[in-house]
């Protein structure tokens, strides 16, 4: 089967005055592809997100999406090219109803006329239904992750970043988070990429997983070969590790 | 069944609330100091329910209000006295004209994400700025007075020798401007800026030009504030660079806060009842003492913010619902009864 990249980032470097979060990172997600994002703490891989979202402006390299150059694209204008994504501490709209939440994404493709159709759809697809009146700040943390979750799938996006969307949640939780996610991608043929430190998540969800470490992209490769890569062993448990 | 009664019910509160304002000035008409303190009463209901859409809904602490209603009534006024166009048409150039410094001031601070603290003072400085500007510009302004044809009344020149006119045409622009709010609260205008006042970025990445919708929402409000400018230079029959007041734009967003953020009449409650509160404090306290009329209004704000800090909506909810409950209890017994036979 012939797939070709729907993402592409080139040579990206993001720098904070003098720390540099991001540097020369590159990596390819294909079309129909679960791609895993994986680095110790600091590494960069909410900055990537970020610099990827429009969020922030990289100063070097290029993002290309869908063979559109996004390069420090506006974020709205980024989701509205079939792109949106989900935030590691979770931003839900306390004051708003899980209903009016997942329709303000909604109507990134949609008018008032057709907003509601999408909403339901969603909210059904989520679980979503008994909480779907509630205010979001009166929820919990596993329900706020699949409103955020809801809330990007309501834009309609063709790729959905997730970062860290199962920090925090029990066995459960996870398990039920991690089919959603499987069964969006192979029914909705939506793209994933997602940042996480849950290793039961990646190990079982992602085809390919991209390391990062002080900026870096020092590994590509399937879930089996990167748990036997000796500079991702060094990474995240130092050298001795991998002298054992 | 229940949900309908329920939606009935509020109609046929707000049809009363809408007789009640219509049928006041029939009976209060001879006394026209009351008559004028309920104009100034809907004056302030209209320009608090304006900044709900800014203020309330996009989150942004606007303190230019004043701004936009003296640039309003300048233009109006300037309009009448020096070519002789009715009010009524000089009101909307005097909209116009505010929209155009709402675009000037809003794209910056909007396209660099100016909030809070940050933006209430870039919008109160522009009141103060503009007041100075009014000031030293002779030809239109200036420190004295400048008073619109006296003598006349007449619908042309929008000059009456009555307040009631007044009272219903700010009346009709109060329940326009509460229809406006409605019209882009269930709109994706208006979930998208009540989005943008809670957090900004993760709006942006579903897809909502955050810049363009607070755009939209402050040009909305300034149209609003501009045009009642127009009015407000008629009912007092001149202008000056005072109306740029700054106490008055702080005002304005206290009501609106005070009144319940995100409640479409929640600032018009609250510029009903704190208003008339005022001008009673002002009636009955103002020959004792100087000002001791705003101690006591401030103390009753402080007590505000401090016991009912959502506003007076979530209470007067609470107490619709109770009064609900009381009635339907009544009516049919209260569930245990029901229970027990």
């Amino acid at each position: 089967m012939d797939v070709q990249p729907m993402l592409k980032v080139n040579n990206l470097t993001k720098k904070f005055g003098n720390l540099v979060a991001v540097s020369h990172a590159s990596f390819e997600v294909c079309q129909g592809e679960i791609i895993g994002l994986i680095g110790p703490n600091g590494a960069g891989k909410t900055t990537l997100f970020n610099a990827i979202t429009g969020l922030y402006k990289p100063e070097e390299g290029t993002v290309i999406f869908k063979d559109k150059d996004i390069t420090g694209w506006l974020p709205h204008n980024v989701c509205k090219l079939g792109m949106s994504r989900t935030f590691q501490v979770t931003r839900a709209f306390v004051h708003m109803t899980v209903e009016d939440t997942v329709r303000v994404g909604a109507y990134n493709r949609r008018s008032d006329k057709n907003a509601q159709e999408k909403v339901d759809q969603v909210v059904k697809l989520c679980e979503l239904t008994d909480i779907r009146s509630k205010v979001c700040g009166d929820l919990g943390l596993a329900q706020l992750r699949k409103v955020e979750l809801a809330r990007a799938l309501a834009t309609e996006p063709e790729m959905l970043l997730l970062d860290e969307a199962g920090a925090g949640l029990n066995a459960i939780e996870l398990a039920v988070f991690m089919d959603l996610i499987k069964k969006l991608n192979r029914e909705d043929l939506i793209t994933f990429c997602v940042v996480e430190h849950v290793m039961q998540m990646v190990m079982g969800l992602c085809h390919r997983i991209v390391v990062l470490e002080s900026g870096t992209v020092i590994a590509t490769g399937t879930p089996s070969q990167i748990s036997s890569d000796p500079k991702v062993i060094e990474a995240y448990l130092g050298k001795r590790a991998v002298a054992c | 069944m229940r949900a309908k009664t329920i939606i009935k019910g509020r109609y046929i509160l707000i049809f009363c609330a809408v007789v009640v304002a219509l049928l006041l000035p029939l009976v209060l008409q001879s006394n026209q100091y009351v008559m004028v303190l309920m104009t100034t009463v809907l004056l302030y209901a209209v320009l608090a329910s304006a900044w709900n859409i800014i203020g309330g809904m996009a989150g942004q602490l606007d303190l230019a209000a004043a701004a936009y209603l003296g640039l309003g009534a300048f233009t109006t006024g300037t309009l009448l006295i020096r070519w002789n166009i009715t009010p009524w048409i000089g009101m909307f150039v005097g909209g116009l004209v505010s929209v155009v410094l709402a675009m000037l001031i809003g794209f910056p601070l909007f396209g660099f994400k100016i909030k809070e603290l940050w933006y209430a003072l870039s919008s109160s400085a522009m009141v103060v700025v503009l007041q100075s500007v009014f000031m030293m510009w002779r030809s239109v302004g200036g420190a004295t007075e400048r008073y619109l044809p006296a003598g006349l009344s007449t619908w042309f020149s929008m000059r009456f020798d009555t307040y009631t006119p007044y009272y219903y045409i700010m009346f009709v622009i109060l329940m326009i401007v509460l229809f406006v709010n409605w019209r882009i609260r269930y709109s994706k205008l208006g979930y998208s800026l009540l989005a943008l006042g809670e957090d900004e970025d993760a709006v942006e990445v579903l897809g909502v030009n955050s810049q363009a919708s607070k755009l939209k929402a402050l040009v909305i409000y300034a149209f609003i504030c501009g045009v009642v400018g127009g009015v407000y230079t008629c009912l007092y029959g001149y202008m000056h660079p005072s109306f740029f007041d700054t106490s008055m734009s702080m005002e304005i967003a206290i009501l609106g806060i005070v009144g319940g953020m995100g409640f479409i009449y929640g600032p018009a409650l609250a510029a009903i009842i704190m208003v008339s509160f005022r001008e009673y404090l002002r009636a009955n306290l103002g020959g004792q003492m100087a000002g001791l009329y705003l101690a006591v209004y401030a103390v009753i704000l402080i007590l505000m913010a401090l016991f009912q800090p959502r506003g007076f909506a979530p209470l007067l909810e609470r107490g619709i619902k109770r009064a609900r409950t009381y009635f339907t209890e009544l009516r049919h017994g209260r569930p245990a009864d029901v229970k027990s036979q």
